[in-house]
């Protein structure tokens, strides 16, 4: 079995990000997205990959969306209104209550303002939201009878979830966006410590390691002080949903603690109906957030009013929190050609901000004049400050989190490629995890897991469970990074209790699969013990002993008759206990060692004796016989026999 | 009953023959008889024998389990039967082959060798094999009982400590958890010497800091508390090294890797608890964090690591701080390599830390920076860099925790603000929390501000805090004072610029209500006593603008002039504004100040680092201070802030009580704890308010020991004598109680005495007293010891709420002070069997001529004198009555010299108990009111 991953979209890029994952199997579609970069077919995925007949119905078991970002669900009314996907979908709560307003005032911006010709009408949003079932964290869905899917906590955004799955005995994890460190409103990812064959994971930050939050909060704040202190104004052009919740209550608390009067205003659509949602779904923020809940919803800002175009102009300090993001048009555009003459004023940038926007310009070099279009140039005086905040986990926290999960593969997706290269570098040398990051309409195939049901007998069982713990002084080297390289080894007093693996697994002919104690093993199969035991037939050099010491040996052939059998054996073993030390022990008739077995070898023709060659030295031969537990030792006796010369004294 | 002996004894025996089923009621017919006191005597014979007899012939488990169960009744019931109990018993475990069985027998015997001494020899003769043999049986529950219960048994320590080091190895959870225990136990009793074995055991423990059983990693941080002053040196460095290396693993997300124990897999019945990502149980976190706290061991690289996300490439250099260096190379560099923290692992703990979403974490993590800032100067300035964001915290726990420990930095000389910090760190001054202001200017005090701009923008944070909260009018313009007083050059430079404001206007109009003028005219007059500013160029013409505002401006500096100082040094100022310092402007404050400049800045923990770091560091430290004359520091606490946090103290003991009855003595006694140091920094701050802060201890004393205090208004008396009552109430509650008559006695009396209390002040008796006077009565009755009275204490004792203490007006700090001029170096004179006058000095603090005094005198236990003082035949007011006091002392032994300890006791007027009869002394109990006082007497030689 294996799985298969069809990277349709952030493959080595950011932007509309759609995994196609078979488990055993099942097809999942993790995230259906668009890209904002192009207007063109490259805007959408390429569903054709997944089914040349275009029956998504049969080719996909299941879509599943992590958050409402439009590159994470731009591309879903599509897929299912035009391109006629009815199969479950599967979002969190707050996902299926933000996606559509997203996708609303996406279409809008599409549609009215640019004339473009529209993709998916409002019905299509309508529709499609209708079929989504929507699933509570760590709440496990059944989809059919094989797959199981279950979120996590994410972070990132309010709603985001990183989607667990398991076919059989493959389970993956796909992240979609996360964060790891809590921020103003949201709290850290969060999930269990789960058996995986693959992790899909974003990596948007893949090489940066980002230093603590605050620091950039305080240069906000310091900046937004300031220029209230001074008199300015202060324009924040930022999305509707997450980044606005978060800076204004960052702001908001600010304003609480040094008791601060200046107005802040939100305009007013769409981040109105978003702070709605936020109030309702407060367990989906962290924790400070949920503490507080009980006397104060951190969502009911207290010094926030709402915006009347009248008070553009109107005197006196003020921060005003203006959709879109970037002044790519709509009510911060209008405000930003009011205030940006005035150098009192602020322009608070936070994030990102797409090539060709006004923001992008103000945040490369310093422009002093903004041309709109041929005729409109705005002159800009006022202080810019830029913000990055971001919503996206670190390298470290992508690190922490395939350390904390150990897959057996991880994919990266959502990246820029050579900062992926790097980090897949990373991983597989720092953690030893195989690590794929394929492009757009790529496939990566990786095995996946089956386990093997198997029966324990009662015996396995209760020799498991008796303690069975050794003591080792296990030499350990030193491979602290820290230190330096040099190597030391020391040795450590551990303990070991491995109390299992003296279990005997046996499969039989269509039977199922067994552990068994190894003193069960015969009674099963019912075969009697066979001990193997080895036997050489070892020369023993003797020299010209008659001659040397004359003493009265007989020697016909070479060979040693009975009378003298023990004399030699006796000599023998005079020689090897000096070698050996008090392991050997004489019997009379034998020598032995543990289960080594020496006696002096009468037969003619012996059939452990090696014959090759002649006997050039009058020598004697010994009979050696063992088992397997003393294999190394008998060699070693042998070798030490066979350079013996039993004449020397 | 007992004639239905006879077939209770029939069924217990069928029980051996007949069918399986037991028969449970001729069970409970026996345990009743048992425990039924007026069983005579053959009965429970009978039945011993009888059980005796099954005991021997069944073999049935849960037969068997009962009558266990039954002969321990026996033998607790009827103690003349315990040594037969414990043999039959003992003979019946030697031929058990049942694991479970035995440890029950076990269970039994050495519950009744704990009771009966006589016994104990008998189970010693039981040997090691045999208990340990008891442990490697399959059944866990017996191995887990086992482990925990070892101590009681007479084992080996080596074959105990080889047992308990195995079974941290164990699949199961629990039994890790016992053995980790036993192991920390076993290291208390020191038995074990070989440095090898410890290591291990170490080892083995900073592994289950990565367990993956929740309750083990608790044991095993919990392991950590126990280790103090149990290890030799060596091995505490050791501990702290790899415990370090452990808590990092928790704080760290995704750092431990606890590899599922292979038996999961296998289909073992073994709880998988996984824990999860992110979410550990924060009590892990701040634990682990509260540890690191307290390593006092650690090299700087790896504390700098803490502070850092990156891997930072680390110099080999690896001296620890902290410790001894001659001490350490003594013991011959004993720390293996392996023991070196992977910087990796402590990547960006402290980062983590402060990000936390629990703000308990981020509390904790504040709080162990406290310590740790002490160790390095250059991890002290990089933590401040976080310290400084944690300002910006939502939790205002969290940033007073950094604001202290930004003050501890400060006193340590570790404080090094820089320019960027100004904006975040002055924006606390005016932050709508009276807390977070005061501290914030406390560390104002002490900051060493390098350039004119850092100060002139704390000078306009100072004046911004004061437009906006006029209230805290006194101590800004003591803040300001003491920065001026520490940066004059800076101050001249101000003053120019603001001259302005000061001057008067055109119209010849002085603008001197404003509070702005007030406090640039107390920088102004600051500077001349600056060390830098010899030479003082602000215009002596100031100096007089600011005798107009002479009351408010003493006010503010009371601490460290008195008015007339003030005005003598203004006046001086404003003809000549060069100021020799020999020339003392205060003289009121001169003399009675303790020198504690350094004493409040260095912490209990960091006094013992501090004794180790080198010389160099240390004189570093204590050489800033210099430029700050102590003078300053010491008077630096303004009466008001302390009476708050004393409040906010007593405020807080109000909340502990809710643990007591939980149960949680650990968490109570540390609070407790922590108050008496928070108390004890104040104590050198300042003088003004010792009489609050002794009393303050007292009642800490009182809240922990349930003890006595009095000098109180009625509603404070109250609430004090409701203590006493329950002090009452817990001895009487105790079985052992012997003298239950006397506290009967004295539980009456105060009752009556609080009812007449609340009679007299009108005030509403607490629910408390009410209940108890109920049922006093009932109490009575049962005193001669049965069985219900725990109960109704209990009840008693739950209807017992502390209540939140108020401090109406201030309280007296009575007490006294006896002094002997030159006796310590001349003994007084005496001739043995002789009276000898003995000329004390007393000093009585607030005792009222109604307070009846007793002066003690003791040579030993049985020669002790009392002596009553007349209060009025001494001078002086109920504040300070100082006078001379000739003390007779009868009975002079025989002896060449002697030392005759003397003190000043009270008698409590509500106590009428007679506990002290003999030698005509007093009839109550006494309060000690002073220190013992040693007065040394010498025989007159003939010579």
């Amino acid at each position: 079995m294996a799985i298969e991953c069809l990277v349709l979209g952030a493959g080595q890029e950011v932007g509309k990000s759609c995994a196609v994952v078979t488990i055993n199997g099942k097809r999942i579609m993790f995230d259906c997205g668009m890209h904002m970069g192009y207007l063109d077919h490259r805007r959408f995925p390429d569903f054709s990959l997944i089914s040349k007949s275009a029956d998504f119905n049969t080719a996909i078991d299941c879509i599943v969306i992590t958050h409402f970002h439009l590159d994470h669900v731009g591309a879903l009314p599509y897929f299912t209104e035009v391109c006629g996907y009815s199969g479950p979908i599967y979002m969190t709560y707050p996902t299926k209550a933000l996606s559509p307003l997203m996708l609303e005032d996406y279409r809008k911006v599409m549609v009215d303002r640019r004339g473009e010709q529209e993709l998916f009408s409002n019905d299509d949003i309508m529709k499609c939201m209708k079929k989504v079932i929507a699933v509570d964290l760590k709440q496990t869905v059944q989809v059919d009878k094989d797959l199981q899917i279950r979120a996590y906590y994410a972070g990132h955004v309010l709603g985001a979830a990183m989607f667990y799955a398991k076919v059989g005995d493959a389970a993956m994890v796909y992240t979609g966006d996360y964060n790891m460190t809590p921020d103003r409103h949201l709290g850290a990812a969060q999930i269990d410590r789960l058996q995986l064959d693959l992790l899909i994971t974003e990596s948007t930050y893949a090489t940066t390691v980002r230093d603590s939050k605050y620091a950039r909060e305080r240069e906000f704040l310091k900046a937004v002080h300031k220029c209230v202190a001074d008199g300015g104004k202060v324009l924040i052009p930022t999305f509707a949903l997450g980044r606005a919740q978060e800076l204004c209550i960052l702001l908001d608390n600010y304003w609480e603690r040094m008791n601060l009067k200046v107005p802040i205003y939100f305009s007013a659509g769409l981040t109105i109906q978003a702070n709605m949602y936020y109030k309702m779904l407060i367990s989906w923020t962290n924790q400070r957030v949920k503490e507080t809940y009980a006397t104060h919803n951190a969502f009911d800002f207290k010094n926030v009013r709402s915006f009347d175009r009248s008070l553009i102009n109107a005197p006196g300090p003020c921060v005003l929190f203006a959709t879109p993001g970037m002044i790519s048009g709509g009510f911060s555009l209008e405000v930003f050609k009011l205030w940006a003459p005035s150098e009192m004023n602020l322009v608070t940038l936070p994030g990102y901000c797409l090539a060709g926007t006004i923001g992008h310009k103000l945040t490369t070099g310093k422009p002093t004049k903004i041309d709109l279009d041929k005729d409109i140039q705005i002159s800009v005086r006022c202080q810019i400050h830029q913000l990055s905040f971001s919503p996206h986990t670190d390298a470290k926290g992508i690190m922490d989190l395939v350390k904390f999960l150990s897959p057996k593969h991880v994919i990266l997706v959502h990246g820029e490629k050579p900062k992926m290269a790097s980090l897949k570098g990373k991983i597989e040398s720092d953690l030893g995890i195989q690590c794929y990051y394929p492009a757009n309409n790529d496939t990566v195939c990786i095995p996946s897991t089956c386990w093997l049901k198997a029966d324990t007998s009662k015996t396995f069982i209760r020799s498991s469970l008796n303690p069975n713990f050794k003591f080792v002084k296990t030499i350990s080297e030193d491979k602290s990074n820290l230190v330096s390289k040099e190597t030391e080894a020391t040795s450590v007093l551990q303990v070991h209790d491995e109390r299992v693996a003296e279990g005997i697994l046996i499969v039989e002919k269509s039977k199922k699969a067994k552990v068994v104690h190894q003193n069960e093993l015969l009674l099963m199969i019912g075969k009697d013990k066979h001990d193997v035991q080895f036997a050489y037939c070892c020369p023993v050099q003797i020299g010209n002993l008659e001659r040397t010491k004359g003493m009265d040996f007989a020697l016909s052939k070479n060979v040693v008759s009975t009378s003298d059998e023990c004399s030699w054996l006796h000599l023998l073993f005079a020689k090897l206990a000096t070698k050996l030390g008090g392991n050997i022990q004489d019997f009379g008739q034998h020598l032995q060692v543990d289960s080594i077995h020496i006696s002096v070898c009468l037969k003619d023709i012996c059939p452990y004796r090696t014959t090759d060659g002649p006997q050039k030295e009058p020598a004697v031969f010994f009979c050696c016989t063992w088992s397997v537990a003393d294999v190394n030792l008998a060699w070693e006796i042998i070798s030490i026999m066979e350079n013996l010369d039993l004449s020397i004294i | 009953m007992e004639q239905h002996l006879g077939s209770v004894c029939e069924c217990i025996l069928s029980l051996s023959t007949n069918d399986k089923r037991l028969n449970l009621r001729a069970l409970a017919s026996a345990r009743s008889l048992i425990i039924n006191s007026s069983t005579s005597d053959s009965t429970i014979s009978a039945l011993f024998e009888t059980l005796t007899r099954f005991l021997q012939l069944t073999t049935e488990p849960r037969a068997l389990h009962h009558t266990l169960k039954l002969l321990s009744d026996i033998a607790f019931h009827h103690s003349r039967l315990s040594g037969l109990v414990f043999h039959s018993v003992r003979s019946y475990l030697l031929r058990s082959d049942s694991t479970r069985l035995s440890a029950e027998s076990l269970a039994v015997l050495s519950s009744i060798a704990e009771h009966d001494r006589s016994l104990a020899s008998a189970m010693d003769e039981l040997d090691d094999r045999f208990f340990v043999s008891l442990c490697f049986g399959p059944s866990v529950s017996v191995r887990s009982w086992f482990l925990s219960n070892a101590f009681r048994f007479p084992i080996r320590p080596y074959v105990l400590l080889t047992v308990m080091l195995g079974f941290t190895k164990d699949p199961y959870p629990y039994v890790r958890r016992v053995a980790l225990d036993g192991l920390v136990g076993l290291s208390k009793s020191s038995v074990i010497e070989d440095c090898g074995v410890i290591e291990g055991c170490y080892c083995r423990a900073v592994e289950l800091l990565g367990d993956a059983e929740d309750s083990v990693r608790c044991a095993a941080v919990h392991a950590w508390d126990a280790r103090e002053g149990v290890l030799p040196y060596h091995m505490g460095d050791l501990w702290s090294r790899t415990l370090l290396m452990g808590f990092l693993c928790i704080v760290n997300p995704g750092k431990h890797h606890p590899q599922p124990h292979i038996s999961l897999m296998v289909g073992l019945p073994l709880p998988v608890i996984l824990s999860q990502y992110g979410c550990h149980p924060p009590i892990m976190k701040v634990a682990a964090f509260d540890a690191l706290g307290k390593i006092g061991v650690v090299s700087e690289d790896i504390l700098l690591q803490t502070l850092s996300k990156r891997v930072l490439g680390i110099t080999k250099e690896k001296k620890p701080l902290g410790q001894c260096s001659a001490k350490r190379k003594s013991l011959g560099q004993y720390i293996p390599k392996h023991f070196d923290i992977q910087a990796c692992v402590a990547a960006g703990a402290f980062v983590h830390g402060l990000e936390d979403e629990f703000y308990e974490v981020r509390w904790s993590a504040c709080h162990s920076l406290h310590t740790l800032t002490i160790l390095s100067a250059k991890f002290a300035g990089e933590a401040l860099n976080l310290l400084m964001d944690v300002l910006n915290d939502d939790s205002l726990n969290v940033r007073l925790r950094a604001l202290e420990t930004m003050h501890h930095m400060a006193t340590c000389d570790h404080l090094k603000v820089q320019e960027t910090h100004m904006h975040m760190f002055l924006g606390t001054l005016v932050d709508n929390s009276t807390f977070i202001r005061s501290t914030a200017r406390k560390i104002l005090r002490l900051m060493k501000l390098h350039d004119l701009k850092m100060f002139q923008s704390s000078i306009d944070g100072l004046l911004e805090n004061l437009e906006v909260y006029p209230q805290d009018e006194a101590d800004i313009l003591s803040v300001l004072f003491d920065i001026g007083r520490n940066h004059g050059n800076f101050v001249v430079c101000i003053i120019k610029k603001f001259s302005q404001e000061i001057e008067p206007s055109c119209e010849g109009r002085l603008d001197f209500d404003s509070v702005r003028v007030a406090a640039l005219l107390v920088l102004a007059i600051s500077a001349p006593l600056s060390e830098a500013q010899k030479v003082c160029s602000i215009p002596s013409r100031i100096f007089s603008y600011a005798v107009t505002l002479l009351g408010r401006i003493s006010h503010a500096l009371k601490d460290v002039m008195n008015q007339n100082t003030l005005l003598a040094y203004l006046s001086h100022c404003s003809k000549s504004t060069i100021v020799d310092n020999s020339e003392s402007f205060f003289p009121m404050i001169e003399g009675d100040i303790p020198n504690c400049s350094c004493i409040d800045m260095i912490s209990p923990a960091g006094m013992s680092l501090q004794q180790g770091a080198s010389e160099n560091e240390n004189q570093k430290r204590l050489e800033p201070r210099k430029s700050a004359t102590p003078l300053l520091d010491c008077q630096l606490e303004v009466y008001s802030e302390v009476a708050k946090s004393i409040k906010l103290i007593l405020l807080k003991i109000n909340d502990i009580w809710f643990l007591v009855q939980k149960g949680c003595m650990a968490e109570v006694l540390r609070m407790l704890r922590s108050f008496r140091e928070e108390l004890a920094t104040y104590m050198s701050d300042s003088l003004v308010s010792a009489d609050t802060l002794a009393f303050t201890f007292q009642y800490l004393r009182v809240v922990k020991l349930l003890a006595k205090v009095q000098g109180l208004s009625k509603e404070e008396e109250l609430h004090v004598l409701e203590l006493i009552l329950v002090t009452c109430i817990l001895r009487l509650s105790k079985v052992e109680i012997c003298c239950h008559n006397a506290t009967l006695k004295k539980l009456s009396m105060i009752i009556s005495h609080a009812e007449f209390l609340h009679k007299e002040g009108s005030i509403e008796p607490y629910n408390f007293v009410v209940e108890l006077k109920k049922s006093l009565g009932e109490i009575d009755t049962y005193n001669d010891g049965a069985s219900c009275r725990p109960f109704l204490l209990k009840r008693l004792l739950e209807s017992f709420s502390l209540k939140q203490f108020r401090l109406s007006g201030s309280p007296k700090h009575i007490k006294a002070e006896i002094d002997l001029p030159g006796n310590d170096t001349e003994p007084l004179p005496f001739i043995s069997g002789l009276p000898v006058g003995i000329p004390l000095e007393i000093t009585l603090y607030n005792v009222s001529s109604e307070n009846r005094l007793w002066l003690r005198m003791i040579v030993h236990e049985q020669l002790m004198e009392f002596v009553f003082l007349d209060l009025n035949q001494s001078g002086g007011c109920d504040e300070v009555r100082k006078f001379t006091f000739m003390a007779p002392f009868y009975r002079t032994p025989k002896a060449m010299s002697l030392t005759l300890r003397v003190c000043i006791g009270m008698e409590c007027l509500f106590e009428d108990v007679n506990l002290i009869t003999d030698c005509g002394g007093p009839t109550r109990e006494l309060v000690y009111i002073c220190q013992e006082k040693e007065v040394y007497l010498g025989m007159i030689s003939k010579t």
